[in-house]
């Protein structure tokens, strides 16, 4: 997947080119930088926090320490790249703040199952639900869990970035990636059945 | 690897796939491939499953918002703070200028001369000169409002411990505020008791913490008592200030006297005030008081001199000595004896008529008024206030809910247990006051005693705002925004202060609202305390 979500294309050169006006201060260039990359971090804030309000103010906030840390941006690496850590970092800190309960998950593969799981099982849950339900399936997901999905498919983050984004070992990235998974299947399952549930009762009544 | 069966677990199919393992593994895992029909299964599964989440993670529903449109600038207004820190300072005027300040001419007419109400109201001359680095109430009430804009600043930056750092703060700023006083004055911890000699003289002020404590030498400056028993024979220059049992003071007093305590004997001369509230009261024919006599009390007899007002809530007052102004007086019963000598006029309301003594001499005829049970519903006073206190408690819960938007929730959230909320305000409303006083007489505890009260008091008016709100999401919904919540508060408000108009059970419904919300406030405070303290362990 290409990680450079942004609003159109632009080169490796003119990237850089507004990076550098961006830091000279040109405002012009900074609501040009802003305008190609907000839609991209807002939906990232969309899918890791709970509300749209939440999304909303952290897009700004992110934007506000984008401006303040230019200078350490390291222009070697992908602009992007760098962005979505920022965004990452910004987002794993306000869940990290309201979070009440402890996150106990640990680096034990214990707690996965060994079976293989049923293929055709996925694969029926892939046919049966949108991506507007598995976005709500996402918000049911323990922030960890949720975190690491979008950092690895909407972020398209390496492992050793979300192990240092997390605060977890490398090693431990597959784990958390996996169980996610297994949750957000959990989660998706259990609206099939309400929906289906549903579905029975509105046909028997 | 981990292998079962000789087929490969699912995390490491997905190592594989996203290219995580190392060669060695890599080779194994395609070997198997090769061979394995359920594996081969298994890794389509999940490469389909990782490419529907990328196409559902990824898909651009959402525009977006209008807000966002145009990029932030540096040095952008915090609008949310600016309208919580006006409304602080709004309420804080409102505050002084609808209440405080009224109470404090009112207490003024009555002789309390001290300048500040905290001052007038716990301490009083030079054991408390740490106040009087305030220049007013004011003041104290806008350090307080930055404070708390400052330490809700800072707490970006606590990633943890905030909650314990912002009580911890307050408690340390409460100590060092208080300090400057103990450090003022002679303190004396009695074991078990204390005795200043006759002819000893203390310099300073005194404070004394025993179980029982006998004056007997002159004090120069203020005698504070902290003793179940205090007897006063020597000369204090200063005021007393005493919590006890049983206080007897016989020697002569050239300031004020303030008491809170089981029963005041009082056989001297004060120069200036006395204050007390108290189970009984005697003032004998030897006593004087120069100033006013301000009492909330049990049984009160005044068989002494007094010069000034009296202003008395007495469940049974005597008076048998020489009263030489104006008496007002709240009570079950009063009895005016033969040698009872009243100059001013005599106002008193009460069940009982006003027994008089034929002998006693009156400036003019007591003024005799029979209480009116609970409010008056037909005086339009009466709604208007009603308005008003809505009016308070929703600017109160406006500017928590700006403040701290967070712990609003949380604490709106925690309103819909009902049962443990309950529970925990029924435990903490009783509990915390008594755990107050024991740190205020412990007199190392004092500052951390009264803050501990003085937050209570605020939680106890807190809880009309949570369970208001809670109320609020009942009849609205619980729509997103700050917009959504300021209107749940608005109507909640309205609907608990009605409720609590209503005649008779008016009262129980105010008492089961404090216990449920500061029980929702106990319980949201653990929440977040809870897991920072395990995390420090």
């Amino acid at each position: 997947m290409d990680r450079h979500q942004t609003t159109g294309a632009m080169s490796e050169a003119e990237l850089a080119q507004l990076l550098s006006q961006v830091r000279a201060g040109d405002p012009d260039a900074w609501g040009e930088l802003y305008r190609r990359y907000a839609p991209a971090i807002f939906r990232f804030c969309r899918r890791v926090l709970p509300t749209r309000e939440d999304s909303e103010d952290a897009t700004t906030e992110v934007f506000m320490k984008v401006r303040q840390k230019l200078g350490t941006y390291d222009s070697s690496r992908p602009f992007t790249a760098w962005l979505y850590k920022v965004a990452s970092n910004h987002c794993w800190d306000t869940l990290r703040r309201r979070r009440i309960r402890q996150d106990l998950e640990t680096g034990d593969l214990d707690t996965l199952p060994l079976e293989h799981p049923d293929p055709s099982q996925i694969e029926r849950l892939q046919a049966e639900h949108t991506g507007k339900e598995v976005r709500g399936g996402l918000a049911k997901l323990p922030d960890r869990a949720r975190m690491a999905l979008v950092l690895r498919y909407y972020a398209d983050m390496s492992y050793d970035e979300i192990a240092d984004t997390l605060g977890v070992r490398r090693a431990f990235v597959g784990v958390l990636l996996l169980r996610a998974r297994h949750q957000l299947r959990d989660a998706l399952s259990g609206t099939a059945a309400a929906g289906a549930q549903k579905a029975s009762a509105g046909g028997k009544s | 690897m981990n292998r079962l069966d000789d087929h490969f677990d699912e995390v490491t199919g997905l190592l594989y796939l996203e290219h995580q393992l190392d060669p060695e593994h890599t080779r194994a895992v395609s070997e198997h491939l090769a061979s394995c029909a359920a594996c081969s299964g298994l890794l389509r599964a999940l490469e389909s499953e990782s490419l529907w989440l990328r196409e559902s993670l990824t898909a651009e529903e959402e525009s977006i918002p209008a807000r966002l449109i145009a990029a932030p600038e540096r040095g952008t207004i915090q609008w949310g703070w600016v309208a919580a820190f006006g409304l602080a300072v709004g309420g804080a005027y409102t505050l002084w200028s609808g209440i405080v300040e009224p109470w404090v001419a009112r207490a003024q007419q009555a002789g309390f001369t001290q300048g500040y109400l905290l001052t007038m109201l716990f301490f009083s001359g030079a054991s408390w000169k740490g106040w009087d680095a305030m220049r007013s109430l004011t003041e104290f009430l806008a350090l307080a409002t930055l404070g708390t804009v400052a330490i809700w600043f800072l707490r970006k930056h606590w990633q943890r411990f905030t909650t314990i750092a912002f009580v911890m703060g307050a408690l340390v700023l409460s100590a060092l505020a208080f300090a400057p006083s103990a450090a003022a004055a002679d303190i004396e911890h009695g074991n078990p008791s204390y005795t200043l000699p006759a002819g000893h003289e203390v310099k300073t002020d005194l404070i004394v913490a025993a179980d029982r404590a006998r004056i007997d030498g002159d004090v120069d400056g203020d005698l504070i008592s902290f003793s179940s028993s205090l007897t006063v024979n020597g000369h204090v220059k200063g005021d007393i200030l005493a919590f006890g049992a049983e206080i007897r003071v016989n020697g002569p007093v050239d300031g004020n006297v303030r008491v809170w305590g089981q029963s005041l004997t009082l056989g001297s001369a004060v120069a200036k005030n006395v204050m007390a509230w108290i189970g009984a009261a005697e003032f004998d024919e030897k006593s004087t008081v120069g100033g006013t006599l301000t009492m909330l009390s049990g049984a009160a007899e005044l068989n002494g001199k007094i010069a000034g007002d009296v202003l008395a809530y007495v469940g049974d007052l005597s008076i048998g000595g020489s009263l030489g102004h104006d008496v007002i007086v709240r009570g079950g019963r009063l009895t005016v004896g033969p040698n009872a000598e009243i100059v001013g006029q005599t106002k008193y309301t009460g069940d009982r008529e006003p027994e008089v003594s034929p002998g006693a001499k009156l400036g003019s005829a007591i003024q005799y008024t029979v209480p009116k049970r609970g409010p008056d519903y037909t005086r339009a006073n009466y709604y208007l206030h009603r308005v008003f206190f809505w009016g308070a408690s929703f600017v109160f819960g406006l500017v928590l809910l700006l403040v701290a938007p967070g712990f609003f929730a949380d604490t709106e959230q925690a309103s819909k247990k009902i049962g443990p909320a309950m529970g925990f305000g029924v435990l903490f409303l009783f509990a915390t006051p008594i755990a107050a006083l024991i740190a205020c007489i412990t007199i190392v505890g004092l500052g951390i005693g009264i803050s501990a009260l003085f937050l209570y008091l605020i939680a106890i008016y807190s809880a009309q705002v949570f369970v208001g709100s809670w109320l609020g999401e009942q009849l609205l919904g619980s729509g997103v925004g700050i917009g959504a919540a300021v209107g749940r508060l608005a109507l909640g408000l309205a609907i608990v202060r009605l409720l609590t108009m209503v005649p008779f059970a008016g009262p129980w419904i105010h008492f089961v609202v404090i216990i449920w919300g500061l029980g929702a406030l106990v319980l949201a405070l653990h929440k977040r305390m809870g897991p920072q303290v395990a995390a420090a362990a």
